[in-house]
C-alpha cells in the first residue's frame, strides 16, 4: 500500500501504518495500549477516496492513504474547531502543560480562525488523595474510561447520560472516593488533557511527613 | 427477560432487563437501586450507572403528569401547545395529538395492506416448510427473492446471514422491534396485527441459523406491541426458545452495535467497526439483527416462494415496503405499497392536498424533505433527493410548507441534538449548533458544519443529522432568514 506516496507494508490499522512511518496525525482518544474507541473523530484520512477514522480502520484492505489531503485537512479542522468549543486555555497547572497532543493537533492545522461558541462545563472532584478531576478541560475522549474498564478492570468510572450532558461519572454519579477506584492512576495516564491531572504533591502535605510547616 | 431459558449469557445481559423492571416498580430508578442491581450481578457500579445513564427513557427522580407527543404530526394540530412532558414521539401519529401510554394499533389505521399485514392463516405453514427444505435450501429461496432488509439499510437479507454463517458457531440472532424513529409505526402495526407472521419468519431464520441464542428486542413503551408478541409467541412452536428484552429509548439503538451495547449492560453507544456486527456481535459471536418488517417478509417468502415475492416490486427492489404516513392527510395510517410505486401515489391516496403548498418530510430526523413537484419518485431504496429525503424507515410526514417547515426543520434539528448518545465530537458538538444556526438564521455557516457532522461522525444519527436543515434550506432558504 502506499501513505502519502510512500510505500509500505499493510499491517494493522491505518493508524499504526501512518505513525510507524512517522507522520503526524492527531488520534486523541486512541491510547497506544488500549482497543479504539472512535469517539475524537481527529484522525480522519482519505483512503482510496473515502474520508475514515484511520484508528478504527484495517489497513489490510486500502490501496492509498492520503493524510494531507486537502479534504482531509478540511474536515479535521472542523473536527478540532468543535472539540475546541468544549475546553478553555491550557491552565498553569504543576508538572508544566498537559494537553501536548491537543495544542500540537491545533498548531499542526492552524486553528487561527475563530472558533465556534465555547460549551463551558464546571464540575470539579478534589476527593481523591491522589488525582483531580476537573471537567473544564475533558475533551470526552473516552480514555481513562477504557483504561479503568479494560486495561484495568475496576470500572470505577463511566461516561454517563447522553448529548452534551455526557460526562465522566464515578460510580453512580458519586465523587470518586467513594467510588471503587484504587487510585491507580491509569485513567490519569491516559489522559490527553489536564482534566484528570496529579494533585501536587507538595512536600508540606506528604502524608506521614512529620517536619510540616505547622510542626 | 420473560420466561428465561437458560441461555448461557454472561450475567451482565441481565441488566437491561433487571434495570426496566426496578423503573416499572419505582417509576424511576436511584443510585441505590442500580448499585444493588450492579452487585447483583457482579459488575462495576459505574458501568451499570452508565448504561442506565444512556437509556433516554429511564427518569433518575420521580416524574409526575401524562406524557404529551411533541413529535410532528401532533404538533400541527390547531391549539397544540409544547407538553410539560414532551415526548419527541409516542408513535400514534395517526391520531394526533397523542398522550399517554401507547394503545393497540387500531386495524382500521392499515389503509393499504399486501403481503405482509393482510391476515394470518393460522399456521405454521412457513416454518414447516423451511424445516422440509432444510436450511442450505432454504437460504437459497431467500437469496433468489433478492429480499433487502426493511430497518432501513436495506442491505441484502441472505448475504448477511451467510456473512455470519462463514464465522461458525455460536451466534446471535436478534429481531430489531425498537421501532424509536419519530413518524415510523408500522412495526408497532405488524406486532399487534399479524405477531404470527413476525414469528414465522424469525423461526425460520432461527432454522438456517442455528443461532445460540435469540432476541426480540421490543421498544420499552410498545406495550400493546410487546403484549401481542408475547402471547403469539407463547402460542408458537418457538415459545421458550426467545428471550424478550424491552428497551428504554434512544433513537441511536437503530445503530445496530449501540442495540447489541444495550443488550450486553453496556452504555448503548455505537461500536468503532470494523468488527461489523455480523463478524463480532453480541458478546463477540456473530450477530444477525433483523427488522420487523424484514422477517415478516422472509415468512412470505418461504410460504409462497422468492418468485411470488419477485412478482411485486422492482428487480432491484423486490417486495413491498410499508409506509407510515402522517401529518397534513385525511387518512394517516400504513400504507402497504410494492417497491417503485410513486410516492405521490401514496400521498394523494391518503388525502394529502397534493399540489404546490405540500411538502413531505421523507424518512424522518435522518431523512428530508420534499417539495411537491419532486414527489413523483418511486418509493425505492435510497435518497428521494441528494439533500436528504429518502426512504429510510418509511416515515412520511405531510406538511404545508408555507405554515410548518420552519417548525419541522427546527422540530427535526432538536430530535438530533437531542438524541445524540454523546459518544463522538462532530455529532454531540455539532448537533446543537447546527440547531442553533438554523434557529438564528445564520445559515451561511450551516453547510461546513453540515459537512463535517455527515462526514466525521461516528454513526448514521450524526451522518444524517443534517438531511432535514440541509433539504429545508435547499428550497424554502427564504423562511428560516
Ligand atoms: S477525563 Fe481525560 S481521558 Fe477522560 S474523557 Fe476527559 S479528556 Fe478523555
Ligand atoms: S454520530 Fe452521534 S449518535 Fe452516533 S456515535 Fe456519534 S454522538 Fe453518538
Ligand atoms: S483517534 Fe480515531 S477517532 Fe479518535
Amino acid at each position: 500500500m502506499k501513505v502519502d506516496g510512500h510505500e509500505t507494508e499493510a499491517a494493522g490499522t491505518l493508524l499504526d501504518v501512518i505513525l510507524a512511518l512517522g507522520i503526524d496525525l492527531p488520534h486523541l482518544c486512541k491510547d497506544d495500549n488500549l482497543p479504539p474507541i472512535g469517539a475524537c473523530r481527529t484522525c480522519l484520512v482519505e483512503a482510496d477516496g473515502r474520508i475514515v477514522a484511520a484508528c478504527h480502520t484495517p489497513a489490510a484492505a486500502v490501496q492509498e492513504v492520503q493524510t494531507r489531503s486537502v479534504r482531509a485537512i478540511e474536515l479535521r479542522q472542523a473536527v478540532l474547531r468543535l472539540t475546541a468549543r468544549m475546553h478553555g486555555r491550557e491552565p498553569d497547572v504543576s508538572g508544566g502543560p498537559r494537553s501536548g497532543e491537543l495544542w500540537a493537533a491545533y498548531a499542526a492545522h492552524g486553528l487561527e480562525r475563530p472558533s465556534y461558541p465555547s460549551r463551558p462545563r464546571s464540575a470539579v472532584d478534589l476527593s481523591s488523595p491522589f488525582f483531580e478531576f476537573h471537567e473544564e478541560p475533558c475533551i470526552l475522549c473516552g480514555r481513562c474510561v477504557v483504561a479503568c474498564q479494560q486495561l484495568q478492570h475496576i470500572g470505577a468510572i463511566g461516561i454517563a447520560g447522553t448529548a452534551t450532558s455526557a460526562r465522566v461519572t464515578a460510580g453512580a454519579a458519586v465523587a470518586f472516593a467513594e467510588s471503587a477506584c484504587t487510585a491507580c492512576g491509569s485513567c490519569v495516564a491516559a489522559c490527553p488533557t489536564h482534566a484528570l491531572r496529579p494533585k501536587p504533591l507538595r512536600a508540606t502535605h506528604r502524608p506521614g511527613d512529620a517536619r510540616g510547616e505547622e510542626g | 427477560m420473560s420466561n428465561a431459558p437458560a441461555f448461557a449469557l454472561p450475567r451482565r445481559a441481565r441488566l437491561l432487563p433487571l434495570l426496566v423492571e426496578r423503573h416499572r416498580e419505582h417509576g424511576f430508578l436511584d443510585r441505590g437501586s442500580v448499585e444493588h442491581i450492579a452487585r447483583q450481578l457482579g459488575m462495576p457500579v459505574a458501568e451499570a450507572w452508565e448504561a442506565a445513564a444512556s437509556m433516554t427513557e429511564f427518569h433518575f427522580e420521580p416524574v409526575r403528569g401524562e406524557r404529551s407527543c411533541a413529535g410532528l404530526a401532533c404538533s400541527l394540530r390547531p391549539g397544540w401547545r409544547e407538553p410539560t412532558l414532551p415526548a419527541g414521539c409516542l408513535f400514534r401519529c395517526y391520531e394526533p395529538p397523542a398522550s399517554g401510554d401507547e394503545r393497540p394499533f387500531p386495524l382500521e389505521m392499515v389503509r393499504r395492506s399486501g403481503p405482509l399485514l393482510a391476515p394470518c392463516d393460522q399456521t405454521w405453514a412457513g416454518l414447516e416448510r423451511a424445516r422440509n427444505l432444510g436450511p442450505a435450501v432454504a437460504l437459497e429461496e431467500l437469496e433468489r427473492s433478492g429480499l433487502r432488509g426493511r430497518g432501513g439499510a436495506f442491505f441484502p437479507t441472505a448475504a448477511k446471514w451467510r456473512a455470519a454463517l462463514s464465522r461458525g458457531r455460536p451466534l446471535a440472532l436478534v429481531l430489531n422491534a425498537e421501532e424509536g424513529e419519530p413518524g415510523v409505526f408500522k412495526d408497532r402495526a405488524l406486532l399487534c396485527l399479524r405477531p404470527e407472521r413476525v414469528l414465522e419468519g424469525l423461526g425460520i431464520a432461527m432454522q438456517v441459523l442455528q443461532p445460540a441464542v435469540t432476541i426480540a428486542f421490543i421498544n420499552g413503551a410498545a406495550e400493546p406491541a410487546a403484549a401481542a408478541f408475547e402471547r403469539a409467541l407463547a402460542a408458537s412452536p418457538i415459545a421458550g426458545d426467545v428471550l424478550v428484552y424491552r428497551g428504554a429509548g434512544g433513537y441511536v439503538l437503530g445503530e445496530e452495535t449501540a442495540l447489541l451495547n444495550a443488550i450486553e449492560g453496556r452504555r448503548a453507544v455505537p461500536r468503532p467497526r470494523p468488527p461489523l456486527p455480523v463478524e463480532a456481535g453480541l458478546f463477540g459471536m456473530p450477530t444477525v439483527v433483523n427488522n420487523v418488517e424484514t422477517m415478516a417478509a422472509v415468512s412470505f417468502i418461504i410460504r409462497e416462494g422468492a418468485a411470488a415475492f419477485r412478482e411485486l416490486g422492482t428487480a432491484h427492489a423486490p417486495g413491498t415496503r410499508i409506509l407510515s404516513v402522517s401529518g397534513r392527510v385525511s387518512r394517516p395510517g400504513v400504507y402497504e405499497v410494492p417497491m417503485g410505486t410513486l410516492l405521490s401515489d401514496v400521498v394523494v391516496e391518503a388525502g394529502g392536498a397534493g399540489d404546490s403548498s405540500t411538502a413531505l418530510l421523507c424518512g424522518g430526523p435522518s431523512g428530508g424533505f420534499l417539495p411537491w413537484d419532486l414527489a413523483a419518485t418511486p418509493i425505492l431504496p435510497g435518497r428521494y433527493h441528494p439533500t436528504g429525503a429518502m426512504l429510510g424507515a418509511g416515515g412520511v410526514v405531510v406538511l404545508d410548507w408555507s405554515s410548518d417547515i420552519r417548525r419541522a426543520a427546527l422540530t427535526m434539528a432538536a430530535y438530533n441534538a437531542e438524541q445524540s448518545c454523546g459518544k463522538c465530537t462532530p455529532c454531540r458538538e455539532g448537533a446543537p449548533l447546527l440547531l442553533e444556526l438554523l434557529g438564528s438564521g445564520r445559515t451561511a455557516e450551516v453547510d461546513e458544519l453540515a459537512d463535517v457532522l455527515q462526514h466525521a461522525s461516528l454513526c448514521g444519527l450524526g451522518q444524517m443529522a443534517p438531511g432535514p436543515v440541509r433539504s429545508a434550506l435547499e428550497f424554502w432558504s427564504g423562511v428560516f432568514v
